[in-house]
């Protein structure tokens, strides 16, 4: 049951009647029962909101920071319906419609459109339809809910694939396969080919050159077909925020362009989310199914308040990969958990693959070195301070045992997995 | 696609849920407002037989109740117009009762009436020639200085406050000569006691002097007492006479205001309903990346712990300086200091104390040193 302004107006009129004409109890019930009167009348004459079918369409996944749009078709059997209709989602969906306005005559169909901006990672489920059904005298009405069952799924944004071209190109370089004629710089020897002038003549083959009469070359170009595992830790190293996201977006954004490079680099990929159990799991997807398979995979990936359990991670990894890999494990680098956990079991992983160590750094911790304006600044400086001795004494231990550390701020550690990637690839360490 | 289904309860639905809160609630309100009406005081306010306060009376009704007099407080005119044979009715000192209720007082056949501080009608009605003195008494000890026996007993009494001139024929106490207190007119059928000073047997006075006695020989001459406190809408001046000219609030104010309750209760349902519940949101936990550092922070700051707070501002330094200038790490602290001194030109004495020297003594101490240290440091970090 809802009144409207318009019975508040009445009754205020009833206030003015009362002063002027009848200043008495009989005066005050006169008021009273016209207009609980009219608001009956009108209730019952109101259509029903209970009586409403209603049914979704629309998009189902999104891009986080893009617009989804679902559509919402109300049917209506009964009496007329006219009033507002609200599609309310959670907060974080983003809904940018204000309630709309209903006028549904008996028998007839609408379809209105709900345009949603999500502003998390994550599902997001439709919650409820309420319908707000005014009389035709506009004092008062019904109000009825309905669920309309609808998940929009908002995915990661990906927002590193600006530096995918820059690193294609050097994926290209590297293939020997760019316009300019220079010497392929992979390491897997590839085909050999007749000299055209302008070609490096580093890169001439004299054995069958001699052979054959005319001079050849011989081309190089970079492994194919290995392996790279991408391992993100959603454990709580992982929840910490830096800048206006957590650790864990920052990871995903990186191990998507890390995805992304590979991929076209002809290697394949698979990823892992892992905390103390299994998040995200996508084995070796075709090439061009890896995109849209690891951003739906990961996100409904939440940081985890558990400490990653690197046995499980080990484990895991281990099971999946059989020939010698690449190991990308995006995680924090915290001294303690590091060398506690991490250390002890990383051995057979060291032993039979490649294994990279990415982890968001936070920039506050270089603005709290660098302000020393007083007291209190500069205890927060010998802090911050202490915590960078700690990280890169663990990163230089990390790196004696083999593991290749890439330690980059948020807008960095994307580009910076590339290039480290890209780095192994020409050494041919894959 | 995906159909719907309604949610929420239909009206059967709702009042079967809404049955046993609504008993419930019911019944709770019906036994509180029992609950008041059984313990109620029947009146209330200054001088009232019921009121435990400073100005109430409550303790002189209880001492006259214990001398077998029975006390009936009331604030009902009718109360005090019913035949008095036999009865004593004292008359509180608030409320506007006009001359006509006075008189049907005096006219209901009271054998001994109290008049606690009454305005000229009252006098007029009851006690004639009795008049209200201009000047009021000043707070003190008075002698009776009369004959009247219940103030003779009584002896010394605490009073204050109005008086009364009274005529040759009464009996006037406790007054400066002129003006008095206590003043009773005695006629063949009925004793008039006219009292100003209220205060004197309040709960608060009562026990000073021979204030209880005066009040016990005056109040208790009957083995019952009507109590009466006239209240402002006793009066009956709407039923039987205009004479009393427009009162202070017009009397349909009441029911404006009563309807204008009405339209804020209906704005407030407008105002008030929302479209649909609200919804739940299952939040992320926020926690800062550094909250751990500005923890530590602040417990170096709460323990004052100079000596690490500079031990990790210059090991920070060293490992910028020996990147910067390609000093080997193992290097011995004078090595260093001789390399620093070589490339910067400053004081190797100096440079040594700042790099390897103890902890800083105060808090100043270690704000110069963190000063230097960046000093030290920023050239290299911007050349």
């Amino acid at each position: 049951m809802v009144v409207t302004g318009r019975a508040g107006v009445l009754a205020g009129l009833g206030v003015v009647f009362v002063a002027l004409l009848m200043p008495s109890w009989s005066g005050i019930g006169v008021v009273v029962g016209v207009v609980l009167l009219v608001c009956v009348v009108d209730i019952l004459l109101a259509g029903s909101p209970r009586r409403l079918q209603l049914s979704r369409d629309g998009d189902t996944a999104v891009r986080l920071g893009q617009q989804a749009v679902v559509s919402l078709l109300i049917a209506n059997p009964g009496r007329r319906v006219k009033g507002l209709l609200r599609d309310a989602w959670p907060p974080s969906a983003g809904v940018q419609d204000p309630p709309h306005k209903l006028d549904l005559p008996a028998g007839e169909r609408r379809r209105l459109m709900t345009h949603l901006v999500p502003t998390r990672r994550g599902d997001r489920k439709a919650y409820r339809v309420t319908v707000r059904s005014i009389g035709p005298l506009g004092f008062a009405g019904r109000q009825g809910s309905h669920h309309v069952p609808w998940t929009v799924r908002a995915l990661p944004p990906f927002n590193s694939r600006k530096h995918l071209p820059s690193r294609l190109a050097r994926l290209r370089e590297l293939d020997g396969r760019t316009a300019l004629l220079v010497r392929g710089q992979g390491t897997e020897f590839d085909s050999l080919r007749d000299y055209v002038p302008g070609d490096d003549v580093r890169s001439i083959d004299w054995r069958a050159t001699a052979r054959r009469g005319n001079v050849v070359l011989r081309t190089w170009r970079p492994e194919r077909d290995r392996q790279v595992a991408i391992v993100i830790d959603s454990g709580r190293m992982s929840a910490g925020r830096v800048g206006d996201a957590p650790r864990l977006d920052h990871a995903m954004d990186a191990a998507l362009l890390l995805a992304a490079l590979a991929t076209r680099a002809g290697d394949r990929v698979s990823l892992l989310a892992c905390d103390s159990a299994v998040r995200a799991d996508v084995r070796r997807p075709a090439p061009e199914d890896v995109l849209p398979s690891f951003v739906n995979a990961l996100a409904t990936v939440d940081a985890e308040l558990v400490q990653t359990d690197f046995r499980v991670v080990v484990s895991q990894v281990l099971e999946r990969l059989g020939q010698r890999s690449l190991v990308v494990l995006l995680t924090g680098l915290e001294p303690a958990v590091i060398e506690e956990s991490l250390l002890p079991v990383i051995g057979p992983l060291l032993r039979r693959h490649v294994v990279v160590l990415a982890s968001v750094a936070d920039p506050r911790l270089d603005e709290l070195e660098s302000s020393r304006a007083d007291l209190i600044e500069v205890y927060a400086a010998a802090s911050a301070a202490r915590s960078r001795l700690d990280r890169e004494r663990v990163t230089a231990v990390l790196t004696r045992a083999g593991v290749t550390v890439v330690d980059e701020n948020p807008e960095h550690i994307a580009p910076a997995l590339a290039d480290t990637y890209l780095a192994l690839k020409k050494a041919g360490r894959l | 696609m995906s159909t719907s289904t309604a949610t929420g309860r239909s009206l059967g639905e709702g009042w079967r849920a809404l049955r046993v809160p609504l008993l419930v609630t019911g019944a709770l309100v019906l036994g509180v407002i029992a609950l008041m009406i059984a313990t109620a005081a029947r009146t209330s306010g200054p001088f009232s037989p019921d009121s435990t306060e400073g100005s109430g009376a409550k303790a002189l009704a209880t001492l006259l109740e214990n001398h077998n007099v029975k006390v009936t407080g009331t604030e009902e005119l009718d109360d005090a117009v019913e035949s008095g044979q036999g009865r004593a009715l004292l008359v509180g000192p608030s409320g506007n009762l006009r001359s006509t209720d006075w008189n049907r007082i005096a006219s209901a056949g009271w054998d001994h009436v109290i008049l606690i501080r009454p305005d000229r009608d009252a006098l007029d009605a009851l006690a004639p020639g009795v008049e209200n003195a201009r000047e009021s008494l000043p707070k003190g000890s008075r002698a009776p200085d009369c004959d009247l026996p219940a103030a003779v007993k009584a002896g010394t009494v605490t009073v204050r406050g109005t008086s009364y001139s009274a005529p040759p024929s009464a009996q006037a106490c406790y007054g400066d000569g002129a003006n008095h207190t206590v003043v009773r007119l005695e006629r063949s059928d009925r004793i008039v006691d006219v009292i100003g000073s209220v205060q004197s047997f309040t709960n608060a006075e009562l026990a000073q002097d021979g204030n209880a006695a005066l009040a016990l020989n005056l109040l208790g001459t009957h083995p019952e007492l009507v109590w009466y406190l006239p209240q402002y809408e006793s009066s009956t001046f709407d039923d039987s006479d205009d004479e009393g000219g427009e009162p202070l609030i017009p009397p349909g104010v009441r029911y404006v205001a009563w309807a204008l309750a009405f339209a804020v209760l209906m704005v407030a349902l407008w105002r008030g309903r929302r479209l649909g519940p609200v919804v739940p949101e299952p939040l992320p936990v926020i926690v800062h990346a550094a909250e751990t550092t500005e923890g530590r922070a602040r417990l170096y700051r709460r323990s004052r712990a100079r000596d690490r707070a500079a031990a990790a501002l210059r090991e920070s330094a060293l490992g910028k300086l020996h990147k910067a200038y390609g000093i080997p790490r193992r290097a011995e602290p004078t090595a260093v200091v001789t390399a620093l001194a070589a490339r910067t030109g400053l004081d190797p004495a100096m440079l040594y104390e700042l790099l390897y020297g103890g902890p800083p003594v105060d808090d100043a101490a270690l704000l110069s040193l963190s000063d230097a240290l960046q000093v030290l440091t920023q050239e290299v970090e911007h050349p």
